[in-house]
Protein backbone atom coordinates (compact mmCIF):
# COMPACT_ATOMS: atom_id res chain seq x y z
CA UNK A 1 0.00 0.00 0.00
CA UNK A 2 1.13 3.52 -0.73
CA UNK A 3 2.60 4.99 2.49
CA UNK A 4 1.06 8.42 2.10
CA UNK A 5 -2.45 7.07 1.60
CA UNK A 6 -2.05 4.75 4.56
CA UNK A 7 -0.88 7.50 6.91
CA UNK A 8 -3.62 9.98 5.99
CA UNK A 9 -6.36 7.36 6.25
CA UNK A 10 -5.07 6.00 9.54
CA UNK A 11 -4.79 9.45 11.12
CA UNK A 12 -8.35 10.24 10.04
CA UNK A 13 -9.60 6.89 11.34
CA UNK A 14 -7.96 7.54 14.72
CA UNK A 15 -9.74 10.90 14.93
CA UNK A 16 -13.09 9.40 13.90
CA UNK A 17 -13.01 6.73 16.60
CA UNK A 18 -11.65 9.21 19.17
CA UNK A 19 -14.41 11.66 18.32
CA UNK A 20 -17.04 9.00 18.76
CA UNK A 21 -15.60 7.99 22.15
CA UNK A 22 -15.66 11.66 23.10
CA UNK A 23 -19.37 12.03 22.32
CA UNK A 24 -20.36 9.09 24.49
CA UNK A 25 -17.81 9.43 27.30
CA UNK A 26 -18.27 13.17 27.81
CA UNK A 27 -21.94 12.71 28.69
CA UNK A 28 -21.08 10.03 31.24
CA UNK A 29 -18.39 12.34 32.57
CA UNK A 30 -20.57 15.45 32.94
CA UNK A 31 -23.32 13.44 34.64
CA UNK A 32 -20.75 12.16 37.14
CA UNK A 33 -19.18 15.59 37.61
CA UNK A 34 -22.44 17.28 38.56
CA UNK A 35 -24.72 14.58 39.94
CA UNK A 36 -22.13 12.06 41.20
CA UNK A 37 -23.95 9.30 39.31
CA UNK A 38 -22.09 6.67 37.30
CA UNK A 39 -24.66 5.62 34.77
CA UNK A 40 -23.93 1.99 33.87
CA UNK A 41 -26.84 2.11 31.41
CA UNK A 42 -25.11 4.85 29.39
CA UNK A 43 -23.99 2.33 26.75
CA UNK A 44 -27.54 1.04 26.42
CA UNK A 45 -28.72 4.60 25.77
CA UNK A 46 -26.10 4.83 23.04
CA UNK A 47 -27.49 1.61 21.57
CA UNK A 48 -31.02 2.99 21.92
CA UNK A 49 -29.97 6.02 19.85
CA UNK A 50 -28.74 3.69 17.12
CA UNK A 51 -31.96 1.63 17.16
CA UNK A 52 -34.16 4.73 17.14
CA UNK A 53 -32.08 5.98 14.22
CA UNK A 54 -32.52 2.66 12.41
CA UNK A 55 -36.30 2.74 12.81
CA UNK A 56 -36.60 6.40 11.83
CA UNK A 57 -34.51 5.93 8.68
CA UNK A 58 -36.21 2.61 7.85
CA UNK A 59 -39.62 4.30 7.98
CA UNK A 60 -38.41 6.72 5.31
CA UNK A 61 -37.30 9.71 7.37
CA UNK A 62 -34.38 11.71 6.02
CA UNK A 63 -31.15 10.67 7.79
CA UNK A 64 -30.36 14.26 8.69
CA UNK A 65 -33.69 14.65 10.51
CA UNK A 66 -33.16 11.32 12.22
CA UNK A 67 -29.81 12.66 13.40
CA UNK A 68 -31.69 15.33 15.37
CA UNK A 69 -34.79 13.34 16.31
CA UNK A 70 -33.11 10.18 17.66
CA UNK A 71 -30.99 12.04 20.27
CA UNK A 72 -34.09 13.96 21.38
CA UNK A 73 -35.97 10.69 21.83
CA UNK A 74 -33.10 9.28 23.89
CA UNK A 75 -33.10 12.49 25.97
CA UNK A 76 -36.79 11.97 26.75
CA UNK A 77 -36.05 8.40 27.87
CA UNK A 78 -33.25 9.94 29.97
CA UNK A 79 -35.66 12.34 31.67
CA UNK A 80 -37.92 9.41 32.61
CA UNK A 81 -34.93 7.45 33.98
CA UNK A 82 -33.77 10.45 36.03
CA UNK A 83 -37.21 11.08 37.52
CA UNK A 84 -38.00 7.42 38.24
CA UNK A 85 -34.74 5.93 39.52
CA UNK A 86 -32.15 8.65 40.13
CA UNK A 87 -34.21 11.38 41.83
CA UNK A 88 -35.47 9.09 44.65
CA UNK A 89 -31.91 7.93 45.40
CA UNK A 90 -30.22 11.34 45.17
CA UNK A 91 -29.36 11.55 48.87
CA UNK A 92 -28.15 7.95 49.13
CA UNK A 93 -24.61 6.61 48.67
CA UNK A 94 -23.40 6.17 45.11
CA UNK A 95 -23.66 2.39 45.28
CA UNK A 96 -27.47 2.70 45.00
CA UNK A 97 -27.31 4.34 41.60
CA UNK A 98 -24.57 1.93 40.52
CA UNK A 99 -26.80 -1.06 41.24
CA UNK A 100 -29.94 0.55 39.89
CA UNK A 101 -28.35 1.67 36.62
CA UNK A 102 -26.74 -1.76 36.27
CA UNK A 103 -30.21 -3.28 36.54
CA UNK A 104 -31.46 -0.74 34.05
CA UNK A 105 -28.72 -1.75 31.61
CA UNK A 106 -29.72 -5.42 31.81
CA UNK A 107 -33.36 -4.46 31.38
CA UNK A 108 -32.73 -2.12 28.45
CA UNK A 109 -30.47 -4.55 26.61
CA UNK A 110 -33.19 -7.17 26.97
CA UNK A 111 -35.80 -4.74 25.77
CA UNK A 112 -33.73 -3.82 22.70
CA UNK A 113 -33.49 -7.51 21.76
CA UNK A 114 -37.20 -7.98 22.41
CA UNK A 115 -38.21 -5.09 20.17
CA UNK A 116 -35.60 -5.18 17.40
CA UNK A 117 -34.43 -8.81 17.56
CA UNK A 118 -30.98 -10.37 17.64
CA UNK A 119 -29.95 -9.75 14.05
CA UNK A 120 -27.55 -7.10 12.84
CA UNK A 121 -29.31 -4.06 11.38
CA UNK A 122 -28.04 -1.48 8.93
CA UNK A 123 -28.68 2.25 8.89
CA UNK A 124 -28.37 3.58 5.35
CA UNK A 125 -26.91 7.05 5.21
CA UNK A 126 -28.12 9.30 2.38
CA UNK A 127 -26.48 8.77 -1.03
CA UNK A 128 -24.28 11.84 -0.95
CA UNK A 129 -22.69 10.61 2.30
CA UNK A 130 -21.95 7.20 0.79
CA UNK A 131 -19.49 8.56 -1.72
CA UNK A 132 -15.88 9.32 -1.04
CA UNK A 133 -13.97 12.55 -1.11
CA UNK A 134 -10.33 13.45 -1.46
CA UNK A 135 -8.42 14.69 1.58
CA UNK A 136 -4.75 15.63 1.10
CA UNK A 137 -4.80 13.77 -2.19
CA UNK A 138 -6.17 10.63 -0.59
CA UNK A 139 -9.67 9.16 -1.15
CA UNK A 140 -11.65 8.89 2.07
CA UNK A 141 -15.25 7.80 2.76
CA UNK A 142 -17.41 10.90 2.98
CA UNK A 143 -19.42 9.40 5.85
CA UNK A 144 -16.37 9.05 8.07
CA UNK A 145 -15.41 12.62 7.30
CA UNK A 146 -18.94 13.64 8.16
CA UNK A 147 -18.62 11.93 11.57
CA UNK A 148 -15.44 13.86 12.15
CA UNK A 149 -17.13 17.16 11.34
CA UNK A 150 -20.16 16.31 13.49
CA UNK A 151 -18.02 15.47 16.51
CA UNK A 152 -15.84 18.55 16.07
CA UNK A 153 -19.02 20.65 15.90
CA UNK A 154 -20.41 18.96 19.04
CA UNK A 155 -17.11 19.39 20.84
CA UNK A 156 -16.98 23.11 19.95
CA UNK A 157 -20.58 23.74 20.99
CA UNK A 158 -20.04 21.85 24.23
CA UNK A 159 -17.00 23.96 25.08
CA UNK A 160 -18.91 27.14 24.21
CA UNK A 161 -21.78 26.00 26.44
CA UNK A 162 -19.48 25.26 29.36
CA UNK A 163 -17.24 28.30 29.06
CA UNK A 164 -19.59 31.05 27.88
CA UNK A 165 -23.14 30.47 29.09
CA UNK A 166 -24.75 30.76 32.48
CA UNK A 167 -25.76 27.11 32.27
CA UNK A 168 -22.08 26.29 31.80
CA UNK A 169 -21.07 28.39 34.81
CA UNK A 170 -23.68 26.59 36.90
CA UNK A 171 -22.37 23.24 35.67
CA UNK A 172 -18.77 24.12 36.58
CA UNK A 173 -19.79 25.56 39.94
CA UNK A 174 -22.00 22.57 40.75
CA UNK A 175 -19.14 20.19 40.10
CA UNK A 176 -17.18 21.91 42.90
CA UNK A 177 -19.55 23.08 45.69
CA UNK A 178 -23.07 21.89 44.83
CA UNK A 179 -24.58 23.08 48.10
CA UNK A 180 -23.59 26.69 47.41
CA UNK A 181 -25.20 26.51 43.99
CA UNK A 182 -28.61 25.89 45.47
CA UNK A 183 -27.92 28.38 48.24
CA UNK A 184 -27.81 30.96 45.43
CA UNK A 185 -31.33 30.11 44.33
CA UNK A 186 -30.56 27.67 41.53
CA UNK A 187 -33.03 24.79 41.20
CA UNK A 188 -30.60 21.86 41.37
CA UNK A 189 -33.35 19.34 40.54
CA UNK A 190 -33.62 21.05 37.18
CA UNK A 191 -29.83 21.05 36.77
CA UNK A 192 -29.63 17.31 37.54
CA UNK A 193 -32.38 16.32 35.11
CA UNK A 194 -31.10 18.73 32.45
CA UNK A 195 -27.56 17.41 32.65
CA UNK A 196 -28.75 13.80 32.56
CA UNK A 197 -30.97 14.41 29.54
CA UNK A 198 -28.12 16.24 27.82
CA UNK A 199 -25.70 13.38 28.43
CA UNK A 200 -28.28 10.90 27.12
CA UNK A 201 -28.83 13.01 23.99
CA UNK A 202 -25.07 12.95 23.29
CA UNK A 203 -25.04 9.17 23.74
CA UNK A 204 -28.03 8.90 21.39
CA UNK A 205 -26.26 11.11 18.84
CA UNK A 206 -23.20 8.89 19.10
CA UNK A 207 -25.44 5.86 18.55
CA UNK A 208 -27.08 7.03 15.36
CA UNK A 209 -23.76 8.35 14.02
CA UNK A 210 -22.04 5.03 14.75
CA UNK A 211 -24.90 3.00 13.22
CA UNK A 212 -23.90 3.24 9.55
CA UNK A 213 -20.25 2.68 10.50
CA UNK A 214 -20.36 -0.31 12.85
CA UNK A 215 -23.92 -1.61 12.13
CA UNK A 216 -26.56 -1.88 14.85
CA UNK A 217 -26.61 -4.93 17.13
CA UNK A 218 -27.71 -5.73 20.69
CA UNK A 219 -24.19 -5.90 22.20
CA UNK A 220 -23.06 -2.53 20.89
CA UNK A 221 -24.00 -0.73 24.12
CA UNK A 222 -21.92 -2.96 26.38
CA UNK A 223 -18.86 -2.70 24.14
CA UNK A 224 -19.10 1.08 24.01
CA UNK A 225 -19.62 1.31 27.78
CA UNK A 226 -16.36 -0.52 28.42
CA UNK A 227 -14.45 1.72 26.01
CA UNK A 228 -15.97 4.77 27.71
CA UNK A 229 -14.90 3.59 31.14
CA UNK A 230 -11.37 3.18 29.82
CA UNK A 231 -11.56 6.75 28.47
CA UNK A 232 -12.85 8.06 31.82
CA UNK A 233 -10.16 6.28 33.81
CA UNK A 234 -7.41 7.53 31.51
CA UNK A 235 -8.80 11.07 31.33
CA UNK A 236 -9.70 11.38 35.00
CA UNK A 237 -13.35 11.12 36.02
CA UNK A 238 -14.92 14.59 36.16
CA UNK A 239 -12.25 16.32 34.05
CA UNK A 240 -13.65 17.56 30.75
CA UNK A 241 -10.30 18.39 29.16
CA UNK A 242 -8.77 15.16 30.39
CA UNK A 243 -11.59 13.07 28.97
CA UNK A 244 -11.44 14.90 25.62
CA UNK A 245 -7.74 14.11 25.35
CA UNK A 246 -8.22 10.55 26.57
CA UNK A 247 -10.96 9.91 23.99
CA UNK A 248 -8.58 10.89 21.19
CA UNK A 249 -5.77 8.90 22.78
CA UNK A 250 -7.78 5.70 23.18
CA UNK A 251 -9.28 6.15 19.72
CA UNK A 252 -5.75 6.37 18.34
CA UNK A 253 -4.32 3.45 20.31
CA UNK A 254 -7.27 1.23 19.44
CA UNK A 255 -7.18 2.12 15.73
CA UNK A 256 -3.40 1.60 15.48
CA UNK A 257 -3.73 -1.59 17.49
CA UNK A 258 -6.24 -3.02 15.02
CA UNK A 259 -4.05 -2.03 12.08
CA UNK A 260 -0.84 -3.58 13.40
CA UNK A 261 -1.72 -6.37 15.82
CA UNK A 262 -5.41 -7.01 15.28
CA UNK A 263 -5.83 -9.82 17.81
CA UNK A 264 -4.19 -7.97 20.69
CA UNK A 265 -5.47 -4.46 20.03
CA UNK A 266 -7.67 -4.35 23.12
CA UNK A 267 -4.89 -5.83 25.25
CA UNK A 268 -2.77 -2.77 24.50
CA UNK A 269 -5.66 -0.51 25.47
CA UNK A 270 -6.16 -2.27 28.81
CA UNK A 271 -2.47 -2.42 29.61
CA UNK A 272 -2.32 1.30 29.00
CA UNK A 273 -5.29 1.87 31.28
CA UNK A 274 -3.71 -0.27 34.00
CA UNK A 275 -0.45 1.68 33.80
CA UNK A 276 -2.27 5.00 34.01
CA UNK A 277 -4.29 3.76 36.99
CA UNK A 278 -1.06 2.69 38.65
CA UNK A 279 1.00 5.82 38.04
CA UNK A 280 -1.59 8.56 37.39
CA UNK A 281 -4.70 7.60 39.34
CA UNK A 282 -6.22 11.03 38.70
CA UNK A 283 -5.92 10.69 34.93
CA UNK A 284 -3.52 12.08 32.36
CA UNK A 285 -4.09 15.68 33.42
CA UNK A 286 -4.32 14.91 37.13
CA UNK A 287 -7.77 16.56 37.27
CA UNK A 288 -9.87 13.52 38.17
CA UNK A 289 -12.42 13.98 40.93
CA UNK A 290 -13.27 10.41 41.87
CA UNK A 291 -14.42 10.18 45.49
CA UNK B 1 -43.51 43.66 61.09
CA UNK B 2 -42.02 40.18 61.53
CA UNK B 3 -39.99 39.25 58.43
CA UNK B 4 -38.71 36.00 59.94
CA UNK B 5 -40.09 33.85 62.71
CA UNK B 6 -38.80 30.55 64.09
CA UNK B 7 -41.19 28.71 66.36
CA UNK B 8 -39.97 25.80 68.51
CA UNK B 9 -37.49 24.41 65.96
CA UNK B 10 -35.87 21.01 66.41
CA UNK B 11 -33.06 20.03 64.05
CA UNK B 12 -30.83 16.97 63.71
CA UNK B 13 -27.50 16.16 62.12
CA UNK B 14 -27.88 12.45 61.53
CA UNK B 15 -28.79 11.08 64.96
CA UNK B 16 -27.57 14.02 66.99
CA UNK B 17 -30.28 16.37 68.15
CA UNK B 18 -28.49 19.68 67.59
CA UNK B 19 -31.29 22.17 68.13
CA UNK B 20 -33.93 21.45 70.74
CA UNK B 21 -36.79 23.91 70.66
CA UNK B 22 -35.48 27.21 69.34
CA UNK B 23 -37.72 30.22 68.86
CA UNK B 24 -36.71 33.65 67.64
CA UNK B 25 -37.97 36.45 65.45
CA UNK B 26 -36.55 39.24 63.32
CA UNK B 27 -38.41 42.40 62.33
CA UNK B 28 -38.22 44.00 58.91
CA UNK B 29 -35.16 46.23 58.57
CA UNK B 30 -33.66 44.99 61.82
CA UNK B 31 -30.10 43.78 62.28
CA UNK B 32 -29.98 40.84 64.67
CA UNK B 33 -27.07 38.73 65.79
CA UNK B 34 -26.89 35.24 67.24
CA UNK B 35 -23.98 34.99 69.66
CA UNK B 36 -22.68 31.86 71.31
CA UNK B 37 -19.81 29.46 71.71
CA UNK B 38 -18.63 26.96 69.14
CA UNK B 39 -21.02 24.11 68.53
CA UNK B 40 -24.14 25.50 70.19
CA UNK B 41 -26.09 25.33 66.91
CA UNK B 42 -25.74 28.82 65.45
CA UNK B 43 -24.84 27.66 61.95
CA UNK B 44 -27.46 24.90 62.11
CA UNK B 45 -30.06 27.57 62.89
CA UNK B 46 -29.08 29.43 59.72
CA UNK B 47 -29.06 26.19 57.72
CA UNK B 48 -32.56 25.41 58.97
CA UNK B 49 -33.81 28.79 57.79
CA UNK B 50 -32.21 28.12 54.39
CA UNK B 51 -33.75 24.66 54.07
CA UNK B 52 -30.28 23.10 53.97
CA UNK B 53 -30.88 21.27 57.27
CA UNK B 54 -34.67 21.29 57.37
CA UNK B 55 -36.11 21.20 60.89
CA UNK B 56 -37.73 17.95 62.01
CA UNK B 57 -40.25 19.86 64.12
CA UNK B 58 -41.45 23.41 64.50
CA UNK B 59 -42.25 26.09 61.93
CA UNK B 60 -40.33 28.79 60.13
CA UNK B 61 -42.14 31.75 58.62
CA UNK B 62 -40.65 34.16 56.11
CA UNK B 63 -42.77 37.27 55.51
CA UNK B 64 -45.61 35.56 57.33
CA UNK B 65 -45.58 32.56 55.00
CA UNK B 66 -44.81 29.09 56.29
CA UNK B 67 -41.44 28.24 54.70
CA UNK B 68 -40.60 25.18 56.82
CA UNK B 69 -40.89 22.78 53.90
CA UNK B 70 -39.47 25.09 51.22
CA UNK B 71 -36.48 23.93 49.19
CA UNK B 72 -33.36 26.05 49.45
CA UNK B 73 -33.83 27.64 46.05
CA UNK B 74 -37.39 28.60 46.99
CA UNK B 75 -36.14 30.26 50.19
CA UNK B 76 -33.78 32.30 48.02
CA UNK B 77 -36.13 33.12 45.14
CA UNK B 78 -39.46 33.40 46.92
CA UNK B 79 -38.32 34.37 50.39
CA UNK B 80 -35.66 36.75 49.04
CA UNK B 81 -33.04 35.45 51.45
CA UNK B 82 -29.30 35.53 50.69
CA UNK B 83 -27.03 33.18 52.63
CA UNK B 84 -23.32 33.82 53.00
CA UNK B 85 -21.73 30.83 54.73
CA UNK B 86 -18.69 31.12 56.98
CA UNK B 87 -16.59 29.20 54.44
CA UNK B 88 -17.72 31.77 51.81
CA UNK B 89 -17.77 28.96 49.23
CA UNK B 90 -16.32 30.90 46.34
CA UNK B 91 -16.38 28.50 43.37
CA UNK B 92 -12.84 27.53 42.35
CA UNK B 93 -12.03 27.39 38.65
CA UNK B 94 -14.75 29.97 38.05
CA UNK B 95 -13.87 33.65 37.55
CA UNK B 96 -14.96 36.44 39.90
CA UNK B 97 -17.42 37.70 37.31
CA UNK B 98 -18.84 34.22 36.74
CA UNK B 99 -19.18 33.74 40.50
CA UNK B 100 -21.40 36.82 40.48
CA UNK B 101 -23.32 35.87 37.36
CA UNK B 102 -24.47 32.55 38.81
CA UNK B 103 -26.65 34.40 41.31
CA UNK B 104 -27.90 36.98 38.79
CA UNK B 105 -31.66 37.15 38.62
CA UNK B 106 -33.76 38.97 36.09
CA UNK B 107 -36.61 40.90 37.68
CA UNK B 108 -38.77 43.79 36.60
CA UNK B 109 -38.07 45.97 39.60
CA UNK B 110 -35.72 48.91 39.15
CA UNK B 111 -33.96 48.69 42.48
CA UNK B 112 -32.23 45.45 41.56
CA UNK B 113 -28.54 44.67 41.73
CA UNK B 114 -26.54 43.98 38.61
CA UNK B 115 -22.86 43.50 37.77
CA UNK B 116 -22.19 47.22 37.30
CA UNK B 117 -23.68 48.17 40.65
CA UNK B 118 -21.71 45.43 42.41
CA UNK B 119 -18.48 46.58 40.74
CA UNK B 120 -19.32 50.11 41.78
CA UNK B 121 -19.76 49.05 45.36
CA UNK B 122 -16.73 46.71 45.37
CA UNK B 123 -14.11 48.19 43.01
CA UNK B 124 -11.65 45.45 43.95
CA UNK B 125 -13.98 42.86 42.36
CA UNK B 126 -14.04 44.84 39.11
CA UNK B 127 -10.26 44.82 39.12
CA UNK B 128 -10.18 41.07 39.62
CA UNK B 129 -13.18 40.18 37.44
CA UNK B 130 -11.29 37.81 35.13
CA UNK B 131 -9.37 36.12 37.96
CA UNK B 132 -10.16 32.67 39.36
CA UNK B 133 -12.27 33.25 42.49
CA UNK B 134 -10.08 30.88 44.47
CA UNK B 135 -7.02 33.11 44.02
CA UNK B 136 -8.58 36.02 45.94
CA UNK B 137 -7.45 36.92 49.46
CA UNK B 138 -9.75 36.18 52.41
CA UNK B 139 -11.09 39.72 52.57
CA UNK B 140 -11.68 39.86 48.82
CA UNK B 141 -13.43 36.50 48.94
CA UNK B 142 -15.72 37.83 51.67
CA UNK B 143 -16.53 40.87 49.49
CA UNK B 144 -17.22 38.53 46.57
CA UNK B 145 -19.43 36.32 48.74
CA UNK B 146 -21.42 39.36 49.87
CA UNK B 147 -21.61 40.75 46.33
CA UNK B 148 -22.75 37.36 45.05
CA UNK B 149 -25.43 37.24 47.74
CA UNK B 150 -26.66 40.70 46.71
CA UNK B 151 -27.01 39.62 43.07
CA UNK B 152 -30.17 37.71 43.97
CA UNK B 153 -31.73 40.96 45.28
CA UNK B 154 -32.40 39.78 48.82
CA UNK B 155 -34.49 41.50 51.45
CA UNK B 156 -32.92 39.34 54.17
CA UNK B 157 -29.19 38.75 54.32
CA UNK B 158 -27.87 35.92 56.47
CA UNK B 159 -24.19 36.18 57.32
CA UNK B 160 -22.34 33.38 59.06
CA UNK B 161 -19.20 34.65 60.83
CA UNK B 162 -18.18 37.32 58.32
CA UNK B 163 -15.06 38.06 60.39
CA UNK B 164 -13.79 34.46 60.47
CA UNK B 165 -10.16 34.10 59.44
CA UNK B 166 -9.71 37.76 58.53
CA UNK B 167 -7.06 40.18 59.80
CA UNK B 168 -8.45 42.89 62.15
CA UNK B 169 -7.99 45.64 59.59
CA UNK B 170 -9.85 43.64 56.94
CA UNK B 171 -12.62 42.87 59.43
CA UNK B 172 -13.11 46.61 59.81
CA UNK B 173 -13.51 47.07 56.06
CA UNK B 174 -15.97 44.19 55.83
CA UNK B 175 -17.99 45.55 58.76
CA UNK B 176 -18.09 49.03 57.21
CA UNK B 177 -19.28 47.58 53.92
CA UNK B 178 -22.06 45.60 55.56
CA UNK B 179 -23.12 48.60 57.65
CA UNK B 180 -23.34 50.76 54.59
CA UNK B 181 -25.36 48.16 52.73
CA UNK B 182 -27.86 47.94 55.57
CA UNK B 183 -28.20 51.71 55.55
CA UNK B 184 -28.53 52.17 51.78
CA UNK B 185 -30.74 49.18 51.11
CA UNK B 186 -33.69 48.11 53.16
CA UNK B 187 -31.89 44.95 54.12
CA UNK B 188 -32.70 42.88 57.15
CA UNK B 189 -29.55 41.39 58.59
CA UNK B 190 -29.14 38.13 60.50
CA UNK B 191 -25.66 37.59 61.74
CA UNK B 192 -23.86 34.79 63.52
CA UNK B 193 -20.69 35.88 65.28
CA UNK B 194 -18.17 34.81 67.87
CA UNK B 195 -16.41 38.14 67.69
CA UNK B 196 -18.77 40.20 69.88
CA UNK B 197 -17.22 43.48 68.79
CA UNK B 198 -18.37 42.77 65.27
CA UNK B 199 -21.79 41.68 66.52
CA UNK B 200 -22.20 44.86 68.61
CA UNK B 201 -21.04 46.96 65.71
CA UNK B 202 -23.43 45.51 63.15
CA UNK B 203 -26.53 44.42 65.02
CA UNK B 204 -28.87 46.22 67.38
CA UNK B 205 -30.40 43.18 69.03
CA UNK B 206 -28.63 39.98 70.11
CA UNK B 207 -29.71 36.46 70.89
CA UNK B 208 -27.38 34.68 73.29
CA UNK B 209 -27.42 31.02 72.38
CA UNK B 210 -26.59 28.17 74.76
CA UNK B 211 -25.90 24.54 74.02
CA UNK B 212 -28.51 22.71 71.85
CA UNK B 213 -29.83 25.95 70.40
CA UNK B 214 -31.43 27.22 73.60
CA UNK B 215 -31.84 30.97 73.64
CA UNK B 216 -30.66 32.28 77.03
CA UNK B 217 -31.79 35.82 76.43
CA UNK B 218 -32.48 38.50 73.89
CA UNK B 219 -30.66 41.79 74.57
CA UNK B 220 -30.23 45.14 72.88
CA UNK B 221 -26.70 46.38 72.22
CA UNK B 222 -27.04 48.76 75.15
CA UNK B 223 -28.09 46.00 77.54
CA UNK B 224 -25.12 44.00 76.36
CA UNK B 225 -22.74 46.85 77.09
CA UNK B 226 -24.20 47.20 80.57
CA UNK B 227 -24.06 43.49 81.23
CA UNK B 228 -20.77 42.56 79.63
CA UNK B 229 -20.22 39.84 82.25
CA UNK B 230 -23.22 37.92 81.02
CA UNK B 231 -22.07 38.25 77.42
CA UNK B 232 -18.56 37.12 78.21
CA UNK B 233 -19.88 34.15 80.18
CA UNK B 234 -21.81 33.03 77.09
CA UNK B 235 -18.96 33.50 74.73
CA UNK B 236 -16.44 31.94 77.07
CA UNK B 237 -13.85 34.57 76.24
Amino acid sequence: MDGHIFIVQTVLNCLVLGGLFFLIAIGLNIIYGISRVINIAHGSLYALGAYFGYTLVATGLNFMFALILAPLMVAIVGIVIERVILLPTRDRPMVYTLILTYGLMVFMDGLLKYIWGDQILFIHPPDFLSESLTIAGVPYPFYRFFILMATVASMASLYMLIEKTKVGIIMRAASTIPEMVYSLGIDMKLVHVGVFAFGCALAGLGGIIAGPLFTVYPMMGGEMLISCFVVLVVGGLGSIKGVTLAALLIGTVQTLGFVFITDYAMVIVYVMMALILLFMPKGILGEGKFE
Amino acid sequence: MRILELDNIHAYYGDSHVIQGLSLYVDKGEAVSIIGRNGVGKTTTLRSIMGLTPPAQGTIKINGEDSTKWTTNKVVTKGHVAYIPAERHIFPGVTVEENLRIAERKSKKNDQWNLDLIYNKFPILAERRKQDGATLSGGEQQMLAIGRGLMSNPSIMILDEPSQGLAPLIVETVVDTIKQLCKDQTLTLILVEQNYHVAMDLASRHYLMEIKGKIACDMSSQECQEDLDKLIKHLGV
